[in-house]
């Protein structure tokens, strides 16, 4: 069986006495788009740096098509990175700092250079660009060359650090298709590091949720964004309304749950196991959720308090049960409500989910 | 990626500082040495201290470098710190020309300029003695006392400054009560820094120097030219521990300022 | 109207140093024509001999002199700096706060007696000659006093901090991330540190070599104590000339052509430092 492309094993990593990786171990597959999600300080970064070389591990091994490579300095290393800040070279022209990599490894001649810069430069449609410096251009194009940088070495991983993250929100949108594009083009593994949920869940393949060192959950998209496997990934991806309630009855796929005197079928997760009579926590994205004014099955009945127009999205804060629920629509178009009403809440039923209560909930005084 | 000190390095680094303090400490060493060559150590004698008390031409010449140090700083601290705050406010052709000004005496060659004013001071007949000392070393220290207050002066947010204009306060009244508060901390280590500079200068004193008026150094020299003797050693010494106190002052009016900000 | 009045108190200090600074210089450009009869007084005649005399071979030999220490001062320094800037950069910060003291300590020394300290340790009784005789290295004492070495070292020695304060400027400037980004691409740490670290700070190494260049042209009291005469530089001359053989007219020439030097080595640092703002304006 071929081994993975590459795997983390146990990674442990200490900044003096701070733990910053707590046993990280899992794989990255040939091809894919692997991100690594999570708040400023989580240590996401510094995974992609002991990937890089740039840092060492404590404790732990990292395999790159099966063999070690803990042991071996970042220049020895098939992996490439795109910095925060693209750490163009400011005193070479766009094409030496292409040209850098294969020359300082003397991996080709000059001829074969000119034609490999001329490829990567069309790849990230800078052509025309050779004789530049990084000073001349714009946030974009440096990353451009930033990344046709990493990709003449035909790393078997680019590895990409938060890149977007200095550029304005419109560029930034559209950069992440042309990411995910040259992605599926080259076919290289990209192993993507943001705090932004919105980038993770537009370009990834798979999600890694980091938080604390540690690995939260391991996922597609779609099921990162609906099935949170706790309590963290609950809060960090999406806004939900988030309630405790207690389970009346459990079936294979949903649960009866009373909250007040509403009683509704949620979603129940697969990881986790309901017993009827248990206190559990109901998460429901509130971008799924939609006013209703007529009595509808499998609904919450509560008071309009406030309703907020912000641009294309209506936001309306509900009262049900004594706490506080928001519900945010795009278009109002089923129920014109009022503040004081009295109105239903529904919602798409994969935008609900179960969960066990833990401690960590109540401390945060869900 | 941490780009550990090589043991080598460290090697390097403590050779470099062993080579840079040796001439000092041996000066130091040597001023407690009883025989009077270097030749051999025959044992330990404060003799040449008490000598240097002794020598009228050193106390003498001690008290004009004093003199001359102290007036020194204290037109440089005032011209300095005048050229730096009016900057904050002519057009940005005059502050180009204060700038020229400022970095002029810096880019001259010493003696250059040591020639220079000797030779303009001598056609107008100005007599050589504490004024011409005092003009000549204030030209290399209002720099430094204009350039370390700007610094500070850069680091003043702006709009203290127009909050104190909007709450009714004269330009004079914001220099007098915003300004000069906050860069007082770098007058005060620019000053001691020009006090150094002028305790120590060789080049220019040589030139301004009158028939009755030599500085310290310009002495001290002289008497190097004789060759080694221990009172040299001793009175070099004694001015180390002279300037390390200022060093010490200056450090001291730092952290008070680092504290305050 | 406003501009005049806002301008008006800073007119006071410019006039001050132009005055002082400014009309010295525009004496010594017009003595450096001027002649002087036999008692060494200043004849009012204008003349191109002191200029000629500069040329002359005893003289031009001076003015050689000179140069090659201030350039050889400027290459020691250099290589010897370097290592210190780079090595401290990289420190972590409690010895690197350590290290840049020490480098900083020096300029508030004498530099009397920095120069005095290498005459007890060079000198023939002194403590290097005495040391090597006790271990019975040698028999008889080595001469290392006034010589052009001795000089150059003295010369060297004074202007080291500052070379090492212009490059270390430079080095803890550099761009952590352009060093990884070096290494990530296949650099090792030689190629690294000459396509990336040295390029980027060669503008640090230019304003170290101004810094350093300049004053060393005219350290008159250094070759004085340490050369002991032997090897005549610029600032003897001028400073003798001066001080005992009263022809200022020739000193004149000599400090005009000491300027000029001065002025052509800081605008060949303008032109480095300008391409410096354009390749950091990142």
């Amino acid at each position: 069986m071929k081994p993975p492309l590459l795997s983390l094993v146990d990674v442990n990593k200490y900044f003096g006495d701070v733990h910053v990786l707590k046993d990280i171990s899992f794989t990255i597959e040939q091809g894919e788009f692997l991100t690594l999600l999570g708040p400023s300080g989580c240590g996401k970064t510094t995974l992609l740096r002991c990937i890089a070389g740039l840092e060492s591990v404590h404790s732990g091994d990292i395999l790159l098509h099966g063999r070690s490579i803990k042991g071996i300095v970042p220049n020895k290393r098939n992996v490439n990175t795109v910095f925060q800040n693209y750490a163009l070279f400011p005193h070479l022209n766009v094409y030496d700092n292409i040209a850098y990599g294969p020359r300082v490894k003397k991996s080709m001649t000059e001829t074969e250079l000119t034609d490999r810069v001329r490829d990567v430069l069309d790849l990230v449609q800078m052509l025309g660009y050779e004789k530049r410096m990084p000073h001349q251009l714009s946030g974009g194009q440096r990353q451009r060359i930033a990344i046709a940088r990493a990709l003449i070495n035909e790393p078997a991983i680019l590895l990409l650090d938060e890149p977007l993250g200095a550029l304005d929100l419109k560029l930034r949108k559209h950069m992440q298709t042309e990411l995910a594009h040259l992605q599926k083009k080259t076919g290289t593994t990209f192993v993507y590091v943001t705090h932004d949920q919105d980038e993770a869940l537009n370009m990834s393949d798979r999600i890694v949720v980091i938080d604390q060192g540690k690995v939260q959950q391991l996922g597609s998209p779609r099921d990162i964004y609906n099935n949170p496997s706790n309590l963290f990934v609950t809060t960090f991806i999406g806004d939900r309304n988030i309630m405790q309630v207690s389970v009346v009855e459990t079936g294979e796929t949903h649960a009866k749950v009373r909250l007040g005197e509403n009683v509704v079928s949620i979603r129940k997760p697969k990881q986790h196991s309901l017993q009827a009579g248990e206190d559990a926590i109901l998460a429901i994205h509130m971008d799924k959720m939609r006013v209703s004014c007529e009595e509808t099955a499998n609904a919450l009945r509560g008071v309009v308090s406030s309703i907020h127009y912000a641009g294309s999205q209506i936001r309306i804060e509900l009262k049900v049960d004594e706490k506080t629920i928001t519900v945010v629509e795009y278009q109002k178009t089923e129920c014109e409500c009022n503040e004081g009403d009295s109105v239903f809440v529904v919602w798409e039923d994969h935008g609900a989910i179960l969960l066990p209560l833990e401690e960590a909930w109540i401390e945060r005084g869900v | 990626m941490k780009l550990k000190t090589s043991k080598f390095g460290a090697f390097y680094l403590s050779l470099f500082f062993v080579v840079l303090y040796l001439p000092v400490l041996s000066v130091i060493l040597y001023s407690f040495n009883a025989s009077p060559s270097t030749a051999q150590w025959t044992g330990f004698t404060l003799d040449w201290y008490r000598e240097l008390f002794r020598d009228r031409v050193i106390v003498e010449s001690f008290k004009v470098s004093i003199e001359v140090a102290l007036l020194t700083a204290l037109l440089s601290a005032i011209m300095g710190t005048a050229s730096a705050v009016i900057s904050m406010w002519v057009t940005d052709g005059m502050k180009k020309a204060i700038q020229g000004m400022m970095v002029l005496p810096l880019l001259v060659p010493e003696i250059a300029l040591g020639i220079a004013l000797l030779i303009f001071f001598n056609s107008i007949n100005l007599p050589f003695g504490h004024l011409t000392l005092v003009l000549s070393h204030s030209l290399f220290c209002v720099p430094y006392v204009y350039i370390m207050v700007q610094l500070r002066l850069k680091e003043i947010d702006r709009s203290i400054l127009e909050s104190a204009r909007d709450l009714g306060a004269t330009t004079w009244q914001v220099i007098e009560t915003v300004i000069l508060p906050l860069v007082t901390p770098s007058i005060i280590t620019a000053s001691l820094l020009a006090l150094a500079m002028s305790l120590d200068d060789v080049i220019i004193s040589t030139y301004m120097s009158g028939a009755k008026t030599t500085t310290l150094p310009v002495h001290i020299f002289s008497m190097m030219r004789v060759g080694v003797t221990p009172k040299v050693n001793a009175l070099c010494t004694l001015i180390l521990v002279g300037t390390f106190f200022i060093v010490g002052l200056s450090q001291l009016t730092k952290k008070q300022n680092k504290e305050a900000v | 109207m406003q501009t005049l009045k806002r301008n008006i108190l800073a007119v006071p200090i410019v006039v001050w140093i132009g005055l002082l600074v400014g009309v010295p210089l525009l004496f010594v450009f017009v003595l450096s024509f001027l002649s002087r009869d036999s008692l060494g007084n200043i004849v009012v005649q204008f003349t191109l001999e002191n200029y000629q005399r500069v040329f002359d071979p005893i003289y031009l030999r001076v003015f050689l002199n000179s140069l090659l220490l201030a350039l050889l001062t400027g290459i020691l320094t250099l290589v010897v700096g370097y290592p210190v800037a780079y090595i401290t950069s990289n420190l972590e910060p409690k010895k690197r706060a350590l290290s840049i003291g020490l480098i900083m300590l020096p300029f508030w020394i004498s530099s009397l007696l920095r120069t005095y300290g290498w005459m007890i340790l060079l000198g023939n009784a002194g403590i290097i000659n005495n040391v090597l005789r006790a271990l019975g290295v040698i028999d008889a004492p080595l001469s290392m006093m006034y010589k052009f070495s001795t000089t150059l070292i003295g010369t060297a020695y004074m202007l080291v901090p500052f070379m090492i304060v212009a490059i270390f400027n430079s080095v803890d400037k550099l761009d952590r991330s352009l060093l990884e980004a070096s290494y990530d691409l296949g650099a090792n740490k030689r190629q690294t540190f000459f396509n990336i670290t040295l390029p980027l700070t060669i503008p640090g190494i230019a304003g170290g070599f101004t810094l350093v260049f300049i004053p060393a042209l005219g350290l008159f009291y250094v070759s004085d104590l340490l050369g002991g005469g032997n090897t005549i530089f610029l600032g003897n001359l001028i400073n003798t000339q001066v001080t005992r053989g009263r022809n200022r007219p020739l000193a004149a020439a000599f400090s005009m052509a000491m300027i000029v030097v001065a002025i052509l080595v800081i605008s060949l640092y303008g032109r480095v430092a300008k391409d410096d703002r354009e390749g950091l304006f990142q």
